[in-house]
């Protein structure tokens, strides 16, 4: 079924998109991960993954692998929801754009 | 729907999105160690084969094949080529096990040609001499062929 088109401001900010999108291609992934591919410091992407947790669009856990504590983040079905009704209102808005102007 | 943005906004969105599936995609492989586990394992069994003990020999390679089938359930798809994220199952390629199996299944066959064309030569070590030469196929070929599924996997990508 295809998702609805749905922009969504919280998730557009660029810096929260590309959050969503990498956690979108991926079951879980490492905190570590996300903050090397986005170049971002540890607190702010925790300040993005709280705001998106608030949201209820990511879920956080913290596994105890051997003596290393991990934090494993992951979109949530509503998340998953959220960004792809996001990506087609993206497409959506190109779609309009590129369509031939109207008769009168 | 928004009427607040525009449609180069809207691209360069999309874009962004586009760059972050591939840098996932990016992560699609085997572990390292995978392969050179499979090129060690691969000489020893050549060295077995050459102490002349069958029984043996048999024996190893069996549990060999064991362990590997083991593994390779977990490792095969290439979905967790590391411990920092786990690639969802739709974004990887589903036939990555079964191209991994084919070009074992081919190293194999490598194995024993080379071996019975050595062995005919007349050389002292014809099981050692494959073995090595097809390990050394493995250890570059294989992180070759996943590179290739990811070229491939990057160029579908459209967000």
């Amino acid at each position: 079924m295809t998702t609805p088109a749905r922009f969504d401001e919280l998730i557009h900010p660029s810096t929260r998109l590309s959050i969503v999108a990498l956690l979108a291609s991926a079951d879980w992934t490492d905190f570590a991960f996300v903050r090397d591919r986005l170049g971002l410091s540890d607190s702010a992407l925790s300040k993005q993954f709280g705001t998106l947790e608030e949201a209820g669009y990511i879920a956080i856990e913290r596994p105890v692998t051997g003596r290393r504590r991990r934090v494993r983040v992951r979109l949530t079905d509503a998340g998953a929801t959220a960004f792809e009704g996001h990506v087609a209102a993206l497409r959506a808005v190109i779609a309009s754009a590129e369509a031939p102007p109207a008769r009168r | 729907m928004p009427q607040d943005i525009g449609d180069t906004e809207a691209q360069l969105a999309l874009d962004s999105i586009e760059q972050r599936r591939r840098q996932v995609i990016a992560e699609i492989d085997m572990p390292r160690w995978y392969w050179w586990g499979l090129a060690a394992g691969w000489v020893g069994l050549g060295i077995l084969a050459d102490l002349d003990h069958p029984w043996l020999t048999l024996a190893v390679t069996l549990g060999f094949g064991a362990a590997h089938a083991s593994i390779a359930s977990r490792v095969l798809s290439g979905r967790r080529r590391s411990r920092q994220l786990s690639v969802r199952a739709d974004v990887v390629d589903p036939h990555i096990p079964a191209l991994v199996i084919g070009f074992l299944l081919v190293m194999v066959a490598a194995t024993v040609a080379l071996a019975l064309a050595a062995d005919a030569d007349g050389a002292r070590h014809p099981s050692i001499m494959a073995s090595v030469v097809v390990a050394i196929v493995v250890l570059l070929c294989g992180p070759a062929l996943m590179a290739a599924v990811r070229r491939r996997l990057e160029r579908r990508v459209v967000a």
